[in-house]
């Protein structure tokens, strides 16, 4: 197995921050929201500690990588939102490929586009934090082709952090992982929302301006609002833009209440401070456990407002609770939220001690200081026992980068021949295909001498006379390479204790590589001058094959037996001069007497047959076939002896 | 667990060249009742060693007694002809710089195909962390080694072979870098990587640095381990430093 590890850090480099990927479905500038702060907030205060990046989609197009507050963001292009969902369907590969550049995962549920690369298994070599924002509520018929999916999502991460432990006990998929739950409630930064001197008085007698914020969607129940305000007399703003703005808006009007319920739309951040400053009551009135939080709520503590919010299963209530710093009612009842309003409007003494409490409350429980904290130690934590376990494993055995088996042969054989093949681009003047150029011109001449040899037309005779040159320039050239590949090699064997079949495997797959662009030339022949039979073409495949095994066999046994007998190389020069000569390679078997002997016992003939007879006549001679195979199992018994001797290959070098 | 475990270890070095050991040869000497064993030289003669996590060892002795082919054979190199050999750990042999450059490549490329051999895949943050060791300019990344001096040469061949740390170390001579701002960092690179590695072997004929580095030293004679010292724990990092800067 090969494993990366880090280069070796010398004392004097400073240390590397270690980078979190920030992974959520959206990001700001194309929307504004709870989540969004909360990643935002993370970013900004962990900025010493850990370098950030955060990958989105966006619907909106332009740049696909921006800064957003120092923070690199990725966006992923979506084609629009299909049941609340971006249809980014790159995105999954996206995030794949990013993994590896980071050390720690911040999966910012739910979002069932990633946990389908976490189900898949995909991307196990880095630790996953789960921040929980909220369950999937809406689109319940759909949540058992996702529940497996965020359930395989959250056994395979390390930690995961929810805004209010209520949420653990609450929510069935987190009973399931309460081990690994960590609680750090949202932070909210105080100083912000102090009002300044010269407005003394913050609560006013008069005052009944009911204040909401959040994105206008149905389950943060802004129709219930509408409602309750029918038939009283309070004033509603409501911050946000969304979906429902039309049905809101139908609302307001079917009731009336153009004059006293207001939908403000996005306004800044700034805007919406002084907005909580000004307001009398602020109200939460979310009818759905999506809401798990409130973080806008603790806004309006932070700005010492009076709350309204619901007695919702999460961590609403808890947030601002009922009596202390707020009124909580039942979800979706109108009556009750306008009663509630109704009583702090009228009673200003209570609606400054509760929000005097509210702020309070947010400063002492809620401060960003301990927000930090809490996610900081949770990622240091990861972070540790993921360095701690790739410490423990890399010192085990058998997981070491060299000494692989034959995988790791191979691969730095393959690293090798491509190497080699690169070398013959440096410094040419024609190019990468200045072999093929080379092949092409010795087939041309080759071919125009042997048509005035023979009667039959010389055209129609080129495809395969290039192929049968391709072939034989490959075999040709495997064997020689073998003869000297490990001489050549010596200090790599010698000084890395490289295995030395590294080496006469090097010289097939170079030979291969080589082919490679050789074989433009017959290729470009076959399709010109043939009928272009592909079936035929298919059927020769395995011939194919039979013949790079042979030649790769017959290079192992050659080379070592020419690095240990010196005699050896020059015999086999002459050999292969002589092979290509009683072959049938540059003329063919029908321009001879068939009957021949040495062409018969000529394994070579059969080795061409085997795939040049498919391509000329479509069917494969059994004999040749049989006669093949049994030359390969002779080889394969040869090369095995061969491989076991190669041991000693050090010594003969 | 990293261990090197070497019972009664020999290795005989055949002399190819040095004597006929043709077809011809064998034939006739058979007809004519000749000696015919093979010639050898016994590199290694019965070495006996043992060493678990933390040990440091120090291979000493004259040319030719068989240091620089002791440390092949943990390599695995050369098969020991007889006795037990069972290594256990990642071997990183530093034995010679050289091996497997290509000088007509550019210093990128060639750093590439340096860790592909090691069995790593090479990754830009890897690359960057090798350039920056080596100090060279980062234009020169994209230069063929040919261009390079002996001295530039020698740092990126060092940076890139010492990039990775190793369970077990086996170094012939302690690298030297021959560049008067350089080697002092190499020096200190090297010696960092002798600390994290779980068992380290060192041929030296320089006794003195054996005695600074290691807590055993082996003198070898003509392949037999002639003596065996045991060292007290090694002199604390900061003395060494102080003794080297000195």
């Amino acid at each position: 197995m090969i494993r990366i590890e880090p280069p070796m850090i010398v004392a004097n480099e400073p240390a590397r921050r270690p980078s979190v990927l920030h992974i959520f479905k959206v990001y700001y500038p194309d929307l504004f929201g709870g989540t969004l702060t909360v990643i935002r907030d993370i970013c900004a205060s962990l900025k010493d500690t850990f370098n950030a990046a955060v990958l989105v989609c966006s619907r909106s197009g332009g740049e696909r990588q921006i800064v957003v507050n120092d923070v690199a963001v990725e966006r992923v292009h979506s084609f629009g939102d299909v049941l609340s969902l971006p249809a980014a369907p790159t995105y999954p590969w996206r995030l794949w490929r990013r993994i590896a550049e980071h050390d720690l995962l911040a999966l910012h549920a739910p979002f069932p586009l990633a946990d389908l690369v976490f189900a898949f298994g995909l991307g196990r070599s880095r630790p996953l934090v789960v921040h929980w924002h909220a369950d999937i509520v809406s689109h319940a018929a759909l949540r058992f082709l996702v529940e497996p999916m965020m359930r395989r999502t959250l056994r395979r991460a390390a930690a995961i952090i929810v805004s209010d432990p209520v949420l653990i006990e609450t929510t069935p998929l987190l009973q399931e992982f309460s081990d690994k739950c960590h609680a750090v409630p949202f932070g909210v930064d105080v100083a912000k929302y102090d009002r300044p001197a010269a407005q003394a008085d913050d609560v006013n007698a008069r005052g009944r301006l009911v204040l909401a914020c959040g994105r206008l969607v149905p389950y943060k129940g802004f129709d219930v609002l509408v409602r309750a305000a029918h038939a009283r007399n309070f004033e509603v703003w409501i911050v946000g833009e969304g979906r429902e703005r039309d049905n809101l808006e139908q609302l307001i009007r079917d009731y009336g209440l153009q004059d006293r319920v207001r939908l403000l739309g996005s306004v800044s951040e700034s805007e919406r401070v002084k907005l909580m400053r000004i307001a009398d009551v602020f109200v939460m009135p979310s009818v759905t456990n999506a809401e798990t939080f409130g973080l806008v709520q603790l806004e309006a503590m932070a700005a010492s407002r009076p709350i309204v919010n619901t007695a919702l299963d999460t961590g609403v209530p808890h947030v601002a609770r009922d009596g202390l710093e707020a009124i909580t009612v039942p979800p979706g009842d109108a009556a009750a939220l306008a009663d509630a309003i109704e009583t702090l409007i009228n009673d200003p003494e209570r609606r400054r001690r509760m929000g005097q409490a509210a702020r309070h409350r947010a400063t002492a429980k809620y401060s960003t200081t301990a927000f930090k904290e809490g996610v900081e130690t949770v990622y240091r934590k990861v972070v540790a026992e993921q360095a701690a376990t790739k410490d423990a494993s890399s010192s085990a055995p058998g997981l070491h980068p060299q000494m692989a088996g034959p995988v790791g042969a191979i691969r730095i054989a393959a690293a090798l021949a491509w190497s080699d093949m690169r070398h013959r681009y440096v410094r040419s003047l024609l190019g990468p295909f200045w072999m093929s150029i080379q092949m092409a011109i010795m087939v041309a001449v080759l071919g125009s001498v042997i048509g005035h040899l023979s009667n039959s037309g010389a055209m129609a005779r080129l495809p395969m006379l290039a192929a049968s040159l391709t072939a034989w320039t490959f075999l040709n050239s495997v064997v020689l390479d073998a003869t000297t590949a490990l001489q050549g090699s010596a200090s790599l064997i010698k000084d890395r204790a490289l295995p030395p079949v590294i080496f006469l495997l090097q010289c097939t797959f170079r030979q291969a590589l080589f082919a490679a662009h050789n074989a433009v030339v017959p290729l470009l022949l076959w399709l010109a001058l043939t009928p272009r039979d592909f079936a035929g073409a298919m059927v020769a495949l395995p011939g194919l094959v039979l013949f790079v095994a042979c030649t790769m066999a017959l290079s192992l046994v050659l080379g070592a037996l020419a690095t240990r007998y010196r005699d050896i190389k020059p015999v086999i020069e002459s050999s292969l001069t002589l092979a290509f000569l009683a072959s049938p390679i540059i003329w063919t078997s029908e321009m001879v007497d068939r009957g021949s002997t040495v062409m018969r016992l000529n394994p070579l003939t059969h080795l061409f047959a085997i795939w040049r007879d498919p391509l000329a006549t479509g069917h494969v001679a059994m004999g040749s076939l049989v006669y093949v195979l049994a030359c390969l199992a002779a080889l394969a018994v040869a090369a095995t002896i061969t491989i076991a001797h190669l041991r000693k290959a050090a010594f003969w070098i | 667990m990293v261990s090197i475990h070497l019972r009664d270890v020999c290795l005989d070095y055949p002399l190819y060249g040095a004597y006929d050991f043709s077809l011809k040869r064998r034939l006739l000497g058979r007809l004519f009742r000749q000696a015919s064993e093979m010639r050898t030289i016994r590199a290694v003669d019965n070495i006996s060693i043992e060493a678990k996590a933390g040990v440091r060892i120090g291979l000493a002795g004259p040319n030719g007694s068989g240091k620089s082919t002791l440390l092949r054979l943990i390599a695995g190199v050369f098969p020991a002809t007889s006795g037990q050999v069972e290594i256990t750990g990642n071997i990183v042999p530093l034995l010679g710089l050289g091996a497997g450059v290509n000088l007509d490549f550019v210093a990128a490329d060639n750093i590439n195909l340096l860790l592909r051999i090691s069995g790593r895949k090479p990754t830009q943050a890897i690359l960057d962390d090798i350039w920056a060791f080596t100090e060279l300019e980062e234009r020169m990344q994209r230069l063929p080694l040919r261009m390079f001096s002996s001295g530039m040469l020698m740092r990126v061949l060092f940076a890139t072979a010492t990039a990775f740390p190793a369970d077990i170390l086996l170094l012939d001579e302690w690298l030297s870098v021959v560049d008067e701002n350089f080697s002092a960092k190499a020096e200190q690179r090297l010696r960092k990587m002798v600390e994290s590695a779980a068992i380290v072997v060192i041929a030296s004929h320089d006794q003195g640095l054996l005695r600074r580095t290691c807590n055993s030293i082996i003198n070898l004679d003509h392949g037999r381990i002639a003596s065996s010292v045991a060292l007290d724990p090694p002199v604390p990092h900061h003395l060494e430093l102080r003794e080297i800067s000195a």
